[in-house]
């Protein structure tokens, strides 16, 4: 029997990151109506780091989250509507309840992998106005199997859809996603979902084994347009999986028209490997540091190599941006060189 | 609260009250104490024990202990203005005394929303097993208890066997002790144990009850149960949603029959003994959502969160209820087609 893969396509949203923010009204217009078109099951667009986050510390949105979701609302018809929801960022009574009126369908709660107890009320309200939510584990590279077990269940506990492992840092490899899905689907009563960044070039492999070890829900972007290296490609993606035996929905010719659309219209650079992004991967930390990192080690004269590596030894996480400044202060101190 | 609702209540009590009051006279004129007293299974008791006051002069008085006891006005306030209900707010684990006259007690404190056991397994285990010890220790120091009730709760089974058809009260569980997950299990077999122990140490009067899941008036739909969530999603125009494996099997018990079932226990169980309170009639939630879709008075589609060819977590969750039918004569009064429309009329501007 053919098994359905459940495709969620966060370009707009975790591409935002790669083009600071910026994204304008006729990019996600277009984005989204094609994509709609593609038959792609989930959009999901806004601030990278999702809703309620445009602001002078992550970084300013050029357009605000209204104006955003009424533009993609207005052009996905059959493709569901997604956003990004971190609590901390984005509150109920500010966001949620107007994301809601807008006519958002799927709502991703994400938290650091750990701290699963602060969605609680986040995923608990959107779940009683009937709506898909679904809890994200970020950073899940951080935390042993038998934590995520556990921060998950707390999720399906407040009413998740599902749970994500998101690889926020590109930090896998496939026996850990293999460990870890495995028993996260052996514990959970709800779907098990994994979204992949590109950081060791694992994005698709990583993607595969996860779907392997019993996922239902994965994330892909076009040209892998995402954080640091990007995400898994999505054209490269679907036909994998199709040519596994999984079935996606999504139409294939449609969706090459889209990543080509988009790298030419969305992208100023086609997300790649850089040194930047394996150091960042190694050092586990999210990709989403990277401009941060660049220009303070410039500013400070030191090999933006060591500031990824002490902030790895440091597990510093995304909201501790201003450490990687203590970090190049403490390099240039003594030298500029790392440990 | 809507007169509708109080006829609800009413109907309610005296179906499953019918030809049988006498069964319950022991509790004329007697005193009741119960903890947890303004939670569903609290609220509950208290509307049969009026109903019974009112209509067959039983002039029993209850104590409600809870530590929402000051919330219950805005609950239901037709109780909590009566006469013969006395409201103390108190943590169960802070309980130092209670009045002399108390002569019934029903320890029914113990919060059973899996987010609260997922979000802070420490203080569910602290007000399970510290507060069953506070009140057991309290209760050692009455001049005339008659019978001490003990709610514990089916989950200390554990994970029911897929061959297993129903539990009885004599399976011994399998519940796997170094999991978060079995914070509220494990507090509550825990919570039977010190039951064991007053009984013998202190000779108290205890029976145990294990209830299993029920539906209707009273339990809000917000919390996070199959049953509670598909009414809420067809109430809300739908889909109703299946997160799990639709093959999955409940049962559910309307709580007028609970109440009943807990008061004929509290007064003719025997000591020492624990009584399954559920119903026995499995249901599969692809089955429960076609029901709920059907009586729904919003057309609702039913989705499945998983493939077809997909069987997670699969589970099933009946109790073997013939201790209760044979020692006690106890039966389900109320189908759960009957509990399912009650439920949707109760919620019916639920938005």
């Amino acid at each position: 029997m053919i098994s359905n893969i459940l495709i969620s396509d966060p370009t707009l949203r975790d591409g935002s990151h790669a083009v600071s923010h910026q994204l304008n009204a006729h990019q996600i217009a277009s984005y989204t109506a094609a994509a709609d078109a593609a038959g792609i099951p989930i959009v999901e667009v806004g601030h990278g780091n999702g809703l309620g986050a445009s602001s002078l510390q992550i970084g300013e949105s050029l357009l605000d989250d209204t104006t955003i979701l009424k533009i993609a609302r207005e052009n996905l018809i059959h493709s569901k509507l997604g956003i990004h929801v971190m609590p901390g960022i984005a509150t109920i009574n500010k966001d949620l309840k107007k994301a809601l009126s807008m006519g958002v369908d799927v709502f991703r709660v994400a938290c650091h992998c750990t701290e699963a107890d602060i969605t609680q009320r986040h995923i608990s309200f959107i779940r009683n106005k009937g709506k898909e939510v679904y809890g994200v584990l970020m950073m899940n590279h951080m935390a042993p199997k038998d934590v995520l077990v556990e921060e998950a269940y707390k999720m399906q506990s407040y009413g998740a859809d599902g749970v994500l492992l998101y690889d926020s840092a590109g930090a896998s490899i496939p026996s850990d996603v293999k460990e870890k899905i495995e028993l996260l689907v052996k514990s959970l009563e709800i779907q098990v979902g994994y979204h992949a960044h590109n950081n060791l070039g694992l994005a698709i492999a990583n993607s595969i084994t996860a779907v392997q070890a019993g996922a239902t829900i994965l994330d892909g972007t076009v040209r892998g347009f995402g954080a640091g290296a990007g995400n898994a490609q999505l054209e490269v993606l679907v036909p994998v999986l199709e040519k596994m035996g999984y079935s996606t929905g999504v139409d294939f010719y449609k969706l090459l028209d889209l990543s080509d659309f988009a790298e030419r219209e969305l992208m100023k650079v086609v997300p790649s490997i850089k040194p930047d992004s394996v150091c960042s991967a190694l050092a586990g930390i999210f990709s989403g540091f990277s401009k941060h990192v660049q220009r303070i080690s410039k500013e400070y004269g030191v090999d933006s190599r060591d500031v990824w590596f002490e902030l790895g030894r440091r597990k510093i996480v995304a909201g501790q941006e201003d450490i990687i400044i203590e970090v190049a202060v403490k390099l240039a101190a003594e030298g500029g060189k790392g440990q | 609260m809507k007169s509708e609702h109080r006829d609800m209540i009413y109907k309610d009590c005296e179906q499953v009250t019918a030809n049988s009051v006498h069964l319950l006279s022991a509790l004329r004129g007697q005193c009741i104490l119960i903890t947890g007293g303004t939670g569903f299974v609290g609220t509950w008791l208290a509307e049969m024990i009026t109903f019974l006051n009112d209509n067959h002069d039983f002039n029993t008085q209850l104590i409600l202990l809870s530590g929402r006891a000051n919330n219950f006005s805005a609950k239901a306030p037709h109780l909590a203005d009566r006469n013969d209900i006395t409201l103390i707010e108190s943590d169960i684990r802070n309980v130092v005394d209670i009045p002399n006259e108390v002569e019934w007690i029903i320890h029914a404190a113990g919060n059973p929303d899996n987010r609260l056991h997922a979000s802070d397994p420490l203080r569910t285990i602290q007000v399970i097993v510290k507060g069953t010890d506070t009140i057991l220790e309290v209760a050692t120091r009455l001049p005339d208890l008659k019978k001490f009730l003990n709610i514990s709760s089916g989950l200390v089974y554990g994970s029911q066997p897929w061959e297993l058809e129903t539990i009885p009260e004599s399976f011994m569980g399998s519940l796997n002790c170094d999991s978060i997950r079995s914070a509220y299990a494990e507090a509550k077999r825990m919570g039977e144990t010190l039951c064991a122990v007053y009984r013998n140490q202190h000779r108290l009067p205890v029976v145990n009850a294990r209830p299993f899941a029920f539906i209707g008036p009273y339990q809000l739909l917000d919390r996070p149960w199959a049953i509670n969530n598909f009414i809420r999603d067809s109430l809300l125009g739908g889909p109703i949603r299946i997160l799990g494996d639709g093959e999955t099997v409940r049962s559910y018990m309307y709580p007028s029959d609970m109440a009943w079932w807990l008061l004929r226990i509290l007064v003719q169980g025997t000591v020492g003994a624990s009584y399954n309170v559920g119903s026995p009639h499995g249901v599969t939630l692809q089955k429960l959502a076609k029901k709920i879709a059907g009586h729904s008075p919003v057309k609702s589609e039913i989705l499945s969160g998983l493939s077809s060819d997909r069987s997670l977590g699969r589970s099933k969750f009946i109790p073997d209820v013939r201790l209760a039918k044979n020692a006690l004569d106890l039966c389900i009064n109320v189908d759960l087609d009957s509990a399912i429309k009650r439920t949707i009329v109760w919620n019916r501007n639920y938005c």
